[in-house]
């Protein structure tokens, strides 16, 4: 919607200053689809081609800096090979490189990496990494909040209607988490914090414990529960909650 | 956003070239041609070489009761290829069948409508530079058959029988409006089933009145000549009139991306 697609059914939003029925909001903003939509029996250059005329730029300017972001993207040699041949990932790369043809002001990613092997999601990832380092505006949309921790500054959370936006730090620090290194598989000690009367939530990974507190005074009981089962203790430190937790929350603050 | 015809032209670019690289297209595109122009060919070859015998007289003679002896042959060769020609027509409606189906139900099975959506593009830069990317491919084949045409009939015949004045008009004239018509059902059709397939097998029973004409043609119930096809290139026309409405009504942006995307 926010990128003109489709029409709100109520309500207003404006993108750089444009309307949403305003039809130069298109030519401010770009979309990269979960799906890269490319047209496979056209090479690279014929993709981008193809988006610079649709956006009426100066071919040769912009072919000039899509070059360099092909080159930047792992993808310098292969402009003339049909995209049919393409990884999942290398066509994910030349999305994003057609999202940037016509230089927009704000770019909308929707969930860039699913699908994808873990390698092509890494490289995609740090392409997008990149892109934010430029200074435009990055949008992105996805489940997967490792990436969205990774990646964004400021998060909205949205299930069925915008519950939250904050910035990825305010978001995290609001509630108690303590972090705890046991030895062993912290997993283990999942099931001792369970039978405190206050059931704090916990995640395990590896050795390391990170449990969710609703206030400081809780603290001392967490500890003392996972000695007196048994856990053997090398740190106990102050954190910020996963966005999960804090996703979750916001989710379940809505149900109950 | 005003109407570009850049972004028309960009539009035609893409898909000529994509129709350029899909062999499998050309293939079955120029598969009817081949036939439209190798039957009349032999048919008249076979005429051409018996010019004595008796039994084409007969037949000729069922046609039209006052054909005499020698020109009987003449006249079957002149009859073949002006009733030939409703079966040429099937040519301009079908080769757009198959470009258009394609082209535009194609956008959403390769899932490249939501991006191609999101640029700049409007409904009716679409439409045009899609409908161009299927009429000027349509066209250009029935006029190279057409040539081909010609000169096979004429070796064949071994008299310049082709082109007539009739042919020239239908092939300049008549073609494009069928090929008009032939890209705007694939259109129409095409917007409402979303899969090319279904749409090329839909929009493609179009030519079957076409099919029926040229059976009531050769079976001697229909006495085709200019009249007979300006009365149809009239329905046409009017046929091409109501596509182009619905087909610009279909061509709006949102309407395209809640249907198809």
């Amino acid at each position: 919607m926010l990128t003109g697609l489709i029409a709100p059914t109520s309500g207003s939003a404006t993108v750089c200053g444009h309307a949403l029925s305003d039809p130069r909001l298109r030519r401010k903003v770009g979309l990269l689809t979960e799906q890269p939509g490319l047209y496979d029996r056209l090479t690279a250059r014929e993709n981008l081609v193809f988006y610079m005329r649709l956006n009426e730029v100066d071919e040769q300017a912009a072919w000039r800096k899509a070059e360099k972001n092909l080159e930047r993207f792992g993808l310098g040699g292969r402009s003339d090979e049909p995209v049919g041949g393409f990884s999942k990932g290398m066509r994910q790369k030349l999305a994003i490189v057609r999202t940037l043809v016509h230089e927009p002001s704000v770019v909308f990613l929707d969930e860039p990496t699913s699908g994808l092997d873990p390698e092509s999601a890494r490289t995609v990832r740090d392409a997008v990494a990149e892109l934010a380092a430029e200074g435009r505006t990055l949008i992105l949309c996805s489940h997967n909040l490792a990436e969205v921790e990774r990646l964004c500054t400021r998060v909205a959370v949205i299930k069925n209607r915008l519950r939250r936006v904050a910035s990825l730090t305010e978001l995290k620090r609001e509630g108690l988490a303590l972090e705890i290194r046991v030895e062993g598989d912290a997993a283990a000690w999942v099931p001792a914090l369970g039978r405190l009367p206050f059931h704090p939530e916990a995640l395990a990974e590896g050795s390391r414990l990170t449990v969710m507190l609703a206030n400081e005074g809780q603290a001392p009981d967490v500890v003392a529960q996972l000695a007196a089962t048994g856990a053997r203790i090398y740190a106990v430190t102050r954190a910020a909650r996963p966005l999960e937790e804090a996703y979750l929350e916001l989710v379940r603050e809505e149900a109950s | 956003m005003n109407f570009s015809w850049a972004r028309a032209r960009a539009i035609f670019w893409k898909d000529f070239l994509d129709l350029r690289k899909n062999r499998a297209l050309l293939a079955s595109m120029s598969a009817l041609p081949l036939m439209l122009v190798v039957v009349p060919a032999g048919v008249v070859w076979a005429y051409a070489r018996r010019p004595d015998d008796p039994n084409l007289e007969v037949i000729a003679r069922y046609y039209e009761a006052t054909v005499r002896g020698p020109d009987a042959v003449r006249f079957l060769i002149d009859k073949v290829l002006v009733d030939w020609f409703s079966v040429y027509l099937i040519m301009p409606v079908f080769v757009p069948i198959l470009v258009s189906s394609f082209a535009i139900a194609g956008e959403k099975e390769r899932r490249t409508l939501e991006p191609l959506l999101a640029s700049p593009v409007t409904g009716l830069e679409l439409l045009i530079g899609k409908s161009l990317a299927s009429l000027v491919p349509a066209i250009a084949i029935c006029i190279l058959a057409f040539g081909l045409l010609c000169l096979t009939v004429d070796f064949a015949a071994g008299a310049a029988v082709l082109p007539t004045p009739m042919w020239t008009f239908g092939v300049f004239v008549i073609a494009p409006l069928f090929a008009f018509f032939g890209n705007g059902v694939a259109v129409v059709i095409s917007g409402r089933v979303g899969d090319s397939r279904l749409a090329q097998q839909l929009a493609g029973m179009t030519v079957l009145p076409l099919v029926g004409l040229a059976a009531g043609q050769f079976g001697g119930f229909l006495k085709a000549g200019f009249t007979y096809y300006l009365l149809i290139t009239a329905f046409v026309l009017v046929l091409d009139v109501g596509l182009l409405l619905a087909a610009t009504r279909l061509f709006d942006r949102e309407r395209l991306m809640t249907r198809w995307g």
